[in-house]
């Protein structure tokens, strides 16, 4: 019985594919292949050119991946990179598996995605780690599909794939597959511990709403009045945000919506308006019936709950010494600390660790969405950091 | 005051219930437990679990087994299970089950509102989906056929409305009507009976399916009539299509026990912006009326001419309902000779309509009609009846005892049984010598239901009868009924005399076919001998029998005694007196 396990990270701001990948793969270097390499991808580069490299360097290992809107390594937030995450040891057991699926049948993508767990070696501990596109529907239905595989064994944690905020389409990696509007897994299972940590730190900036017409992702009417136009009214962005797409996302990422649950407020990302329809495009759903309320970021709450995620997550490892991270940062998060502050996250999420258990191994990406479910049967969020830590 | 989340939690399930996917239960089930935190939700319905999300298959196992218990924790592998048990009417229960916190007062009542929240949504979800079934099911029989599934007259009509309302002037594309219409399908029917008719009708309808892209449509009108309705790239492909679905429908098939030997005819019409569905429709019919009249098994495109046709046409079937009780159907006669001393052995006995308006119409110009309608039975009999008659008075005449007649009997009267007992009750009325009766058969005929066919061929042999074979050489000439059935004659189709001394190939055949007859003793006829460089060539080559325009054209009974009975009457003894 094996109880090695360790996290290698290579990355590489090269513009070529090729070039990329060689580079990265370079840090990968070990004397036993890695059992997983997680790919995370700026949308730049050529999806196909990496998944057959990696294939080629590496062909006895699951390889899963998706494109970015921003890349995390462990030197921190990058843009345009290539980072690659390995996963090896003898403790480590993976197996992978994806789904195809559009907006009607996220559901079914997930399940066929998560069924990789059936053939997994179990060990310990176990996770489901899922990246989806999130520009495909409803996300609530990939932790709904995911879990009528994993069920309450075993927890999930993911990422929805990325396209650098231009909301168009995003790409997986599964071996050597490139798929869009799919749901791909790797199935972890570890005689070490894995601990899991989530945070977000919004905070709920109108009175609450009552959700009155809504289905799927489409957010039509908060009391009664179009939900464009409340939107609009409350937060009055700038002119060219009432009618530009892009403009108008990125000023949604740091206004999220919340929505009243048990005892948490949920966040959801809005990626879009329909100006004819005067509705709102969200992530994942705003349940019809639910209480809502317009929220915002702060910079202070936002780069708090950074630490408490990986403090979460390194506290659930039981006192065994974490060998690596991986984190599922909302894209929302990085509009928040914008570009000239975004290290702040990443810097203090090393001395985090490094308080804890010295300088270890990280990558990560910035997510149109995240996947965190370790207690309930729901689990989609947005705004949140998400902290998976390998013991 | 914020109000409480449960409430809220409450309408979000309420609204999570939609008519519109019966399917989403199973998300509302995940919204059930999602809303308390609870890792499982089960709908359990008479002792099995219809729903569940969060237990694997072996803890579903142990829930099951505490079910009746209703206890308040249940051990799985991953701890102990907080339970809250809601009932979900009379005998079913809604599960939820909680690692961790105990589920306190007010998250009960949230669970056992949602419990009552989704029984009755279950219901009203039952009544809907039942209500919406019972009108697909209205509509389905408004609007399709019962039969083959296939979309019936009024669909087509409205799917042909549509596609006309969006039709625009596109050279790129045309639309097509395709009529098609099985070929003699009353005759299939009569003979090996409607059951066989619907296996024939639902093949064909598969056969259609397959023949065209998704996105088209195919449809049953009525009976045996089918529509496709098709855009392609241009005409000839139309008409490719038309081709392609003849030659595979030309297959045969076998339908309990028989082979069915059919073919359809496919009249085209194309669809012009603005045109009237029905009287596409209408044209696609003619044009499928024309290709029958081609010859059946064929295609044809719709010319405005045929229109003009088509009135005639309907005009003929009205009238032709009524022609055999009016006495309209005329027995003509046209004479053969013995070709060895050149007398005159006898008649064939031929149709003729004494039409009201039209006058004397010959057989082409209403026998198509006659044989779908099914009247051609009973003119069948009209005209042996008369045709009897006339030969069996002739042959009272000394010298002329073995004049015989030939007369037609079509595919129709073949396959009835009655047949034998109606042509039975016509000799014994009319006292003909049935030694002298010559029953002409075509090939088609033949092997269109070779096996009920040959049991009504040997009842009619049982008559002493003889069977010719006409229009030899043209249908599906197999020696395989040649020998099978008593055949003592064939007739050289008049195509191939036409031909003799100017066509070498109609040489061979008219040879080739008095060889055969020769070698299986079968008398031989030519037909169409008009001519007497024609009669010098079938003397020639051993023809045994001549018929044709050179001999007599056909006439009635009147002029044919007139012409060919009378002269050869004796001459009455002249007594004088003195």
């Amino acid at each position: 019985m094996g109880t090695e396990s360790w996290v290698k990270v290579g990355a590489s701001t090269k513009p070529g594919s090729a070039e990329a990948l060689t580079e990265a793969l370079r840090a990968l270097e070990s004397p036993a292949p890695p059992k997983l390499v997680v790919a995370l991808v700026a949308p730049h580069f050529d999806l196909a050119t990496i998944a057959e490299g990696l294939y080629e360097a590496l062909p006895g290992t699951q390889v899963i991946g998706c494109t970015t809107s921003g890349e995390i390594s462990t030197a921190g937030a990058m843009a345009n990179a290539l980072v690659l995450w390995a996963l090896g040891g003898d403790a480590i057991r993976v197996t992978t598996g994806s789904g195809q699926g559009d907006d009607l049948g996220l559901r079914n993508a997930a399940t066929e995605a998560a069924q990789c767990l059936d053939q997994l070696e179990r060990r310990s501990n176990t996770v489901l780690m899922m990246l989806s596109d999130g520009l495909c529907g409803d996300q609530m239905e990939v932790v709904r599909g995911a879990y009528d595989v994993a069920a309450i064994d075993v927890p999930l944690v993911g990422g929805c794939a990325g396209d650098n905020l231009a909301m168009k389409h995003t790409r997986q990696i599964h071996g050597r597959q490139v798929l869009t509007q799919s749901v791909v897994a790797a199935a972890i299972s570890s005689e070490r511990p894995l601990g899991i940590g989530v945070s977000h730190g919004w905070t709920a900036a109108s009175e609450p709403m009552l959700v009155t017409g809504s289905k799927g992702n489409i957010l039509s009417s908060l009391e009664d009045k179009p939900a464009l136009d409340v939107y609009l009214d409350f937060f009055n962005p700038p002119e060219n945000a009432k009618t530009d797409q892009t403009t108008f996302a990125a000023f949604a990422a740091t206004h999220p919506i919340g929505i009243r649950r048990r005892d948490k407020i949920e966040m959801r990302h809005i990626t879009g308006f329909n100006l004819q329809t005067r509705e709102l495009i969200t992530i994942a759903e705003v349940p019809q019936g639910a209480l809502a309320f317009l929220a915002e970021g702060d910079f202070n709450s936002v780069l708090d709950a950074a630490a408490q995620s990986v403090q979460s997550a390194l506290a659930a490892l039981n006192g065994e010494e974490a060998v690596g991270l991986f984190l599922f940062d909302c894209v929302s998060r990085r509009a928040v600390f914008t570009e000239d502050r975004v290290h702040e996250e990443t810097d203090l999420i090393t001395s985090t660790c490094g308080n804890i258990c010295g300088n270890i191994p990280m990558a990560g990406f910035y997510t149109y969405g995240e996947i965190c479910r370790t207690k309930g049967a729901g689990g989609f969020h947005n705004q949140t950091l998400v902290t998976l830590a390998i013991g | 005051m914020e109000t409480s989340w449960s409430l809220h939690l409450l309408s979000e399930i309420l609204s999570a219930f939609s008519t519109e996917d019966p399917d989403n239960l199973r998300n509302v089930v995940n919204r059930v437990a999602e809303s308390v935190d609870a890792e499982v939700a089960a709908i359990l319905c008479e002792g099995q679990i219809s729903w569940c999300i969060g237990l694997s298959e072996t803890d579903q196992i142990q829930l099951l087994e505490q079910a009746k218990q209703q206890p308040s924790n249940i051990p799985i592998r991953s701890g102990d299970l907080h339970a809250c048990w809601a009932p979900l009417g009379s005998s079913d229960v809604l599960f939820v089950g909680r690692l961790g916190e105990r589920f306190d007062l007010e998250e009960r009542a949230l669970l056992r509102a949602m419990a009552r929240s989704i029984e009755l949504s279950m219901n009203m979800l039952r009544a809907v989906t039942s209500e919406r079934q019972a009108r697909n099911d209205a509509y389905q029989q408004a609007t399709h056929d019962a039969l083959t599934g296939l979309p019936n007259r009024r669909m087509v009509l409205d799917h042909l409305k549509a596609t006309i309302d969006h039709l625009v002037a596109d050279e790129a594309l045309v639309t097509a009507v395709l009529f098609i219409d099985i070929d003699r399908f009353k005759w299939i029917n009569d003979a090996h009976g409607h059951a066989a008719g619907d296996q024939l009708l639902i093949h064909i309808s598969r056969i259609l399916t397959d023949s065209v892209r998704h996105e088209d449509l195919v449809g049953r009108l009525s009976g045996d009539e089918f529509i496709v309705i098709t855009q392609l790239g241009d005409r000839h492909a139309t008409n490719e299509l038309a081709r392609r679905i003849i030659e595979t429908i030309r297959q045969p098939i076998r339908v309990f026990g028989s082979e069915l030997s059919h073919t359809v005819s496919i009249g085209i019409s194309f669809v012009q912006p603005g045109d009237d569905p029905s009287v596409v429709l209408e044209n696609a019919d003619m044009a499928m009326y024309r290709a029958k009249a081609l010859g059946r098994g064929r295609y044809a495109n719709f010319h405005s001419s045929m229109r003009v046709l088509a009135q005639q046409r309907l005009s003929l079937e009205e009238n032709l309902g009524h022609a055999a009780d009016n006495g309209e159907i005329r027995t003509y006669l046209q004479p053969l000779f013995r070709l060895s001393d050149n007398t005159l052995a006898g008649f064939e006995t031929l149709i003729r309509w004494q039409h009201p308006q039209h006058g004397i119409l010959p057989p082409g110009s209403f026998l198509n009609q006659a044989e779908d309608s099914g009247l051609i039975q009973e003119m069948d009999m009209i005209v042996f009846e008369t045709g009897c008659s006339a030969i069996a008075k002739w042959q009272q005449i000394p010298g002329l005892e073995h004049l015989r007649l030939s007369s037609n009997l079509s595919a129709h009267s073949l396959a009835d049984p009655r047949t034998k007992e109606r042509i039975k009750a016509i000799l014994e009325t009319t006292g003909i010598n049935s030694c002298n009766v010559y029953l002409e058969i075509t090939e088609t005929a033949l092997v269109e239901d070779i096996k009920s066919t040959a049991s009504n061929i040997i009842a009619l042999r049982n008559l002493n009868l003889r069977l010719a074979i006409d229009d030899f050489g043209t249908g599906y000439s197999s020696l395989l009924y040649l020998k099978r059935f008593p055949v003592a004659l064939l007739k050289i189709d008049r195509s191939f005399v036409d031909g003799l001394g100017l066509n070498p190939e109609d040489d061979v055949i008219a040879t080739t076919i008095i060889s055969l007859a020769r070698a299986l003793e079968l008398e031989v006829v030519a037909e169409g001998v008009e001519n007497e460089n024609q009669l010098d060539l079938i003397r020639e080559l051993g023809s045994d029998y001549g018929q044709g325009y050179l001999f007599g054209q056909p006439m009635s009974i009147g002029d044919t005694e007139r012409c060919f009975i009378s002269p050869r009457r004796p001459h009455p003894a002249v007594h004088t007196t003195p």
